[in-house]
């Protein structure tokens, strides 16, 4: 069996992804529901019920309230953010305590993964543009390719490392040397685990955001792709690829972004960012 | 041994000589390196940006996240414990960049440039440098005889 194969069926045999988080996806397509359908899907999960508290109790998604049933907190957050936490919580108990090839433990990969979400969510307040749906899930999880290609990566570390020292950049050493790159394969995860579009978009285009079909929110990409770089270069979970990551050439043009801003960005997240990956922390060891 | 871990925006000095001072993930952030070989004490900056005028809220509840207050700061904290500047040996790394064909995004370069600035007022001389390029680094002080150690790409090397 060839390496793309191979990954393929990998992705076949990933954790199915939690049903709630499933069921409240569904709910997002449905404009009639409202707080007591998503009530009554969170409520007989009493873990997602007891994360959502926490969340909805953190400085970054509520700094004003402290909701204290899940009622006050699904009517606080509404429909789409109740599904972002708990898009969260769920990938947050799927993470193993290793990824090889990436040579990053969860804590870290963790602190990637929030740190492109604050950061997409920041930046595209300071685009001023309109916020993309689902930009908070589509930052989170845009590496979630990564879960079903790294031990292929770590097999042919030696090769993939290679070409990143000669220059290639390290999502086009994977394909080179695997046939396709964890975000091909993360957009593979992410439907196959019947996720939101958004999800799907940001995780297969997050590299390359030129490269979307017209039918894809290309803002969404953008932004997805400038805070995964800035996450990166402050070293927010950095992993074997280190730096060597393309930038594309024209994304802060589109976005409307000058580096003053992008660097109050980086300082006023800093916090924000640690804060949320540690209350996730939490979450992800205890879904063990 | 104990391991003191500098984090982003954070500065760290120890005058143990069994302690070893270590930050992780530098990327386009810059460590300073000090160390005083007269009086074996160490310290260690994990700067993340060059400038705090973006934000000078922020630069008062950390002034380590910035070059132009961190490191005043750090050599401050260094005379706090005794330190003389002309015994002073400063290492510099980290600045490292992604592959950004416009160098829009070069926080890196931004970082090093502020901090050549500064020591050229100051008249402080870098004894070695490891900056640039596609590297997230690790680097490594042991305060008791003041080797430095530089690791990316899977290899270590001394500073």
């Amino acid at each position: 069996m060839n390496a793309t194969r191979e990954i393929l069926a990998e992705v076949d045999r990933l954790p199915a992804f939690p049903s709630t988080a499933v069921r409240l996806a569904g709910l997002l397509r449905d404009e009639r529901a409202g707080a007591p359908e998503v009530e009554k899907v969170i409520r007989p999960d009493p873990s997602l019920s007891a994360n959502l508290l926490r969340f909805a109790n953190s400085a970054y998604f509520s700094p004003r309230s402290r909701p204290e049933t899940v009622r006050q907190a699904v009517t606080l957050l509404g429909v789409k953010r109740t599904f972002e936490v708990a898009a969260s919580a769920a990938m947050a108990g799927l993470i193993p305590p290793r990824l090889p090839g990436y040579d990053v433990d969860a804590r870290t990969f963790w602190l990637h993964c929030v740190a492109a979400a604050v950061l997409s969510e920041r930046l595209a307040k300071l685009s001023g543009s309109r916020s993309p749906d689902l930009l908070f899930t589509a930052g989170l999880l845009h590496d979630v390719g990564k879960l079903a290609i790294a031990t292929f990566v770590f097999r042919e570390a030696s090769s993939i490392l290679a070409r990143t020292r000669e220059g290639t950049d390290f999502a086009s050493a994977e394909r080179e040397v695997l046939g396709m790159d964890h975000a091909e394969v993360g957009a593979r995860v992410a439907a196959a685990w019947k996720l939101p579009a958004p999800v799907v978009w940001a995780a297969r285009w997050h590299h390359r955001p030129t490269e979307a079909p017209p039918d894809v929110d290309r803002t969404l990409v953008d932004l997805v792709h400038a805070a995964d770089a800035l996450a990166i270069s402050l070293g927010l979970g950095c992993d074997a690829g280190e730096m060597a990551w393309p930038v594309d050439a024209g994304v802060w043009q589109r976005l409307g972004l000058h580096e003053r801003g992008i660097e109050r960005v980086a300082s006023e997240s800093l916090d924000a960012i640690r804060e949320l990956a540690a209350t996730l922390d939490g979450t992800r060891e205890r879904g063990r | 041994m104990s391991q003191v871990t500098v984090e982003i925006s954070d500065l760290r000095v120890s005058g143990n000589p069994e302690d070893v001072i270590i930050t992780y993930a530098l990327g386009s952030c810059i460590a300073v390196i000090v160390h005083d070989p007269v009086r074996k004490v160490g310290g260690m900056i994990h700067y993340m940006l060059p400038l705090s005028e973006i934000s000078p809220e922020k630069a008062k509840d950390r002034p380590a996240m910035f070059a132009d207050t961190g490191i005043p700061e750090l050599f401050r904290t260094m005379y706090g414990l005794g330190c003389d500047k002309k015994d002073l040996v400063v290492k510099v790394t980290g600045g490292g960049a992604l592959y950004d064909d416009k160098g829009l995004f070069n926080i890196g370069k931004r970082n090093y440039t502020v901090l050549r600035k500064m020591f050229w007022k100051a008249g402080v001389i870098i004894a070695a440098e490891d900056v640039g390029g596609a590297k997230s680094r690790t680097a490594r002080l042991w305060v008791g005889d003041g080797r430095c150690t530089v690791a990316c790409q899977g290899t270590e090397v001394e500073l």
